[in-house]
């Protein structure tokens, strides 16, 4: 839901790899020094901008640039200090610790952040050793997450990963050696030809190892990856639906039996204060500003907009932008003008109780058509009265006292697309 | 008189038809270069995307010859497929000669033999061409042959020429006005002129095309159209060249257009004879055929908002293709629709086609079915076309089915799974002969319904494309019919209901209900596909409740991606049409009329 007055998020993204995974279908390449250097010292250029806008100086978003564009022009309306941080990629966890305190100072130094900010760095197995480990505690990082995808050899292979299960093991007693507040691991499972028994013993070694926090990721072959290419071949068979769904099921019922909460589709906590605190905002409506390529930001109510997914021409967007005096703009790449903003969209109320039943029903809290009623005066419930009986009575809702909340039940959070796909969503009515 | 030659051009699908047509028009000088477009006479989208000419078109050119003679040349341009055979006659019936087209790389195909006999049996002058011989693949010997062996025509008076590089154009065109007789007839005579092709101009009304064979058409002139009575005046005539070019009068021999103030192509028939009501002629043209049709189906738009739209499109098709048929029809499944009548296949296909592209129709069709001649108890004949119509098996007597000749050409390697493809389709009386070595005509007494199914596609892919048909009705006959339904969820489908063999019955059913299976998206819950006769269930299959969909990740705060792909799913679900709470998709509908490539 909407929540203007809940602390913002900021996410700061990394598309440095050491090499692209078969599977990957974020903004992410390949670089050396140079390029770094360059995005480094552009990234600061943006956080600069933003944090001249969000004091409300430097010039206004430029109204005059185009007819109507001033209605895609970001602003920002959260008064509110940012709570948490994400440093996500890519893979950050490559930049030395010099380089992420010079971002991170750069956060601190210009923007509101409350003084509990949760900070999480994504990295990779490769990157943990013991001087890592210490700078990135004394850098402020309370949240480590691991990119170990596999403890099963065969499996690292096939996704590409460079890292052994060794290496993985290595690095994630490491983490958890060290004082963070949440280490957390994602795993990838439902690879082709992957049987039950197979991914329960990875999932096994990954619980025996007792982290905080463990996301396990169906995998999903993104269109434009080399696994599409792969797919389209017929080099690639997917598991079937209904083999996914053992799996599915089998993931959740394993990390239940050993004191995991899944609050998400595939998200576990061993406690709720291990919950991504981050992703969440995500998932509520809450506001969050990103920086880097392919980065997007909400502005907590109806705006949405998101940066040039190609690092240059995110790059050029900024170095268009003239230096002191300058906000950010009206648009992408020649559309927008001197921006590294590639575009934006405002939500219609419609479009936000469409979101808010897609991503309300992916988590165990689900999602309170009274309240999307409230803010956005739509009445889903009225619309749906027999749809939400019925998706009731085939277990996929929890039959919950209060009629107008929705909670997925397992087998429900394993068909959330299709559950939301189901509801029609009437005309916003004056409230 | 001397100098007119009315001919047209005999050819196969892809045999380079249009092709010749351009180079002739180029060579005479009918259309100036910056005017020229390729293929110039198929006009239509549709037309120049599959290769084959839906309507005819006429053209006049003028040509000098080495005689020093300057000739009219009517070149008129024949349809192309069996379905339309009798426009294929009508055409022959406007000239006094044809070329005979044929690809050096393809050779002889069924079609063409067709149409060389309904030539010959129009007592044309055919002058066999061989096409494409700048192709490394082209063996113009062997097509020599099969001139010689599959049609009975001089492989000597055989011409070569390539109308893609425009070689032999040049002598094809001193053959034609040498070797085909120019028209006959008296141009003092009363009138008689044959209806040959009628075109609806929104400006004109309806444009006729004629050949003159007695008489003098002039403006003015009160016309009757002898076979339906129907008179009008003529308002203007003239020749068709790249544009109409308006004439004082159409004499004896001549080939051109009239246009009368008729309203709707379907006012009038194709094939008609036109006389002059001051004074008659003593009988109409010979060879005049009612075209029926023979292929029904209903069809439906898949939104109802579009049943206005669709009924508006059917009536603009109408008015130039007189031979669709359509009238309201309802099914409790799909609201309203039309029930259509077609030529054939091709004609079905082509309607459809037209009314999705130019339209922007989606469309439900139900399976095509032909005409039953059903006996009930009461000794009441029916003719019964539509699944929703079938007696009470319990009263019929006796049901006929139209049976068809049919007839392949091929070569013989393919022999032995094509008689086997005709035995499992009913064939009766299969026999085959070798037109030449390697090459056989095999001929079959068909159901036609059961070409309308699975026969065209399993052919081609038996015969890998080299397998050629052509059929002519020929007879009813006895059959065991039985209607088959298909259920979802225990609710009957009216649109998918089909009247077809006993022996078929379980087959056909059991591919229905897969192709359901196939194309019906999971839901929230169990569903099942059943076929049936009656009360007893011979398929069943059943689409299991969704257990996995959604998305793994989501988050980067990429929400908009999630969303639109959402609302993009949400769309497809309106393309789908709800029994009970099913929701049964576009193509599932158009699945169950195709075979399955998965199954061969």
């Amino acid at each position: 839901m909407t929540n203007r007055l809940a602390p913002p998020g900021l996410y700061i993204h990394v598309p440095f790899c050491a090499r692209v995974c078969p599977y990957c279908d974020f903004a992410v390449q390949t670089g050396g020094p140079r390029r770094r250097g360059d995005f480094i010292r552009l990234l600061l250029r943006e956080i600069g901008l933003w944090s001249r806008l969000l004091r409300g100086e430097g010039s206004a978003p430029d109204r005059s640039a185009g007819q109507g564009s001033h209605q895609a022009v970001p602003s920002w309306r959260s008064e509110q200090p940012f709570d948490t941080i994400y440093l996500g990629g890519g893979t950050p966890s490559s930049l030395s610790p010099e380089v992420l305190e010079e971002i991170l100072a750069a956060l601190h130094g210009s923007l509101p952040i409350a003084p509990e900010v949760d900070v999480t760095l994504e990295a990779n197995p490769e990157d943990v050793n013991t001087g890592n480990l210490r700078s990135w505690q004394r850098l402020g990082i309370t949240t480590l997450s691991l990119g170990i995808q596999s403890f099963d050899p065969d499996a690292l292979s096939f996704l590409g990963r460079s890292h052994t299960p060794e290496k993985a093991g290595a690095a994630l007693r490491g983490a958890l050696e060290s004082s963070f507040e949440t280490v957390s691991l994602d795993l990838i499972f439902a690879l082709p030809g992957q049987s039950p028994m197979r991914w329960e013993a990875d999932l096994r070694r990954a619980i025996e190892y007792g982290p905080d926090h463990i996301s396990c990721y169906e995998l999903t072959v993104h269109e434009g990856t080399r696994f599409a290419r792969l797919k389209e071949r017929g080099e690639l068979v997917e598991l079937a639906e209904d083999d996914k769904a053992e799996l599915f099921l089998l993931t959740h019922r394993l990390m239940a039996e050993n004191g995991y909460h899944a609050y998400e589709v595939s998200s576990f906590a061993r406690g709720p204060n291990h919950r991504s605190r981050h992703n969440r905002k995500y998932w509520d409506h809450t506001a969050y500003l990103g920086f880097g390529p392919s980065a997007h930001s909400f502005d907590g109510v109806s705006r949405r907009w998101w940066n040039e997914r190609r690092l240059p021409a995110w790059e050029a967007g900024l170095q268009r932008v003239p230096g002191a005096s300058s906000g950010l703009g009206t648009g992408a790449s020649g559309r927008f003008g001197q921006s590294p903003i590639a575009g934006s969209e405002i939500l219609a109320p419609a479009d936000l109780v469409l979101e808010s039943l897609a991503l309300g029903l992916r988590t165990t809290e689900g999602v309170d058509l009274e309240r999307l009623r409230d803010l956005y005066g739509i009445d889903v419930e009225g619309e749906n009265g027999a749809l939400v009986a019925s998706l009731r009575r085939d277990d996929l809702l929890v039959d919950t006292s209060p009629a107008s909340l929705l909670v997925p039940t397992l087998r429900g959070l394993a068909v959330a697309d299709a559950l939301a796909r189901s509801f029609e969503i009437p005309p916003a009515t004056a409230s | 008189m001397q100098t007119i030659r009315n001919f047209c051009i005999i050819a196969h699908i892809d045999h380079g038809k249009s092709t010749l047509a351009d180079r002739l028009i180029q060579r005479c000088g009918g259309v100036a270069d910056r005017q020229f477009r390729d293929q110039l006479l198929d006009t239509m989208e549709l037309e120049r995307e599959r290769g084959i000419t839906i309507k005819s078109n006429t053209i006049t050119l003028t040509y000098t010859a080495g005689d020093g003679q300057t000739y009219t040349l009517n070149l008129i341009d024949t349809p192309g497929h069996v379905d339309f055979s009798h426009e294929v006659r009508r055409s022959l019936m406007a000239c006094e000669g044809a070329v005979l087209l044929v690809d050096a790389t393809q050779g002889v195909e069924a079609q063409t033999v067709a149409n060389v006999y309904l030539a010959l049996e129009q007592d044309l002058e055919i002058l066999p061409v061989i096409n494409k011989i700048d192709m490394p693949a082209a063996d113009a010997d062997r097509v020599l042959e099969q001139i010689d062996a599959d049609l009975g025509l001089d492989p000597f008076e055989t011409l070569q020429v390539s109308a893609k590089e425009g070689t032999g154009i040049d002598e094809l065109l001193e053959t034609l006005v040498a070797k085909l007789p120019p028209p006959q007839g008296d141009s003092g005579a009363p009138l008689k002129a044959l209806i040959f092709d009628a075109e609806y101009n929104a400006y004109r009304g309806v444009v006729l095309l004629v050949r003159v064979f007695e008489g003098t058409l002039r403006p003015g002139q009160m016309m009757r159209l002898m076979h339906n009575g129907a008179e009008y005046e003529v308002e203007e005539v003239g020749l068709v060249k790249l544009e109409r070019e308006k004439q004082g009068e159409l004499s004896a021999g001549a080939v051109g257009y009239v246009i009368s103030g008729i309203k709707a192509v379907a006012d009038i028939d194709i094939g008609d004879t036109i006389t002059e009501v001051s004074r008659p002629a003593a009988e109409p043209l010979a060879g005049y055929v009612e075209a029926k049709p023979v292929v029904f189906s209903s069809i439906f738009p898949v939104s109802s908002d579009e049943y206005e739209e669709l009924g508006k499109a059917l009536d603009k098709l109408k008015l130039n293709d007189a031979a669709l048929t359509f009238q309201k029809d309802s099914s409790s499944a799909l609201g309203f629709g039309y029930r259509c009548g077609f030529l054939g296949m091709l004609h079905l296909d082509v309607v459809q086609e037209r009314l999705s592209r130019e339209w922007d129709l989606s469309l439900l069709l139900t399976a095509p079915s032909v005409e039953f001649h059903v006996t009930t108890a009461d000794g009441k004949e029916h003719v019964v076309e539509n699944p929703a119509e079938y007696p009470d098996p319990a009263a019929i007597e006796q049901v006929k089915e139209p049976y068809i000749k049919g007839s392949i050409l091929m070569p013989d390697r393919y022999l032995g799974t094509v008689m086997e493809l005709l035995l499992e389709k009913r064939g009766a009386d299969t026999q085959f002969h070798y037109l030449a070595v390697g090459r056989v005509e095999v001929t079959s007494e068909l159901p036609l319904t059961e070409v309308l199914f699975d026969f065209y596609d399993r052919l081609k892919t038996i015969t890998q494309g080299y397998g050629s048909f052509d059929y002519e009705l020929m007879d009813y006959r006895a059959t065991d019919l039985v209607k088959v339904d298909i259920l979802v969820n225990a609710e009957r489908v009216d649109a998918l209901a089909m009247l077809v063999h006993r022996d078929k019955a379980r087959a056909r059913a059991i591919h229905a209900c897969k192709q359901l299976e196939k194309h019906i998206p999971r839901q929230n819950f169990k569903i099942a596909i059943q076929g049936a006769i009656g009360r007893d269930i011979i398929a069943r299959r059943t689409v299991n409740a969704y257990r996995k969909d959604v998305t793994a990740k989501c988050y980067g705060g990429d929400i908009s991606r999630k969303r639109k792909l959402l609302e993009k799913q949400k769309e497809g679900k309106k393309r789908a049409r709800a029994f009970g709470n099913v929701e049964v998709p576009q193509e599932a509908f158009l699945a169950v009329l195709r075979s399955d490539p998965d199954d061969k």
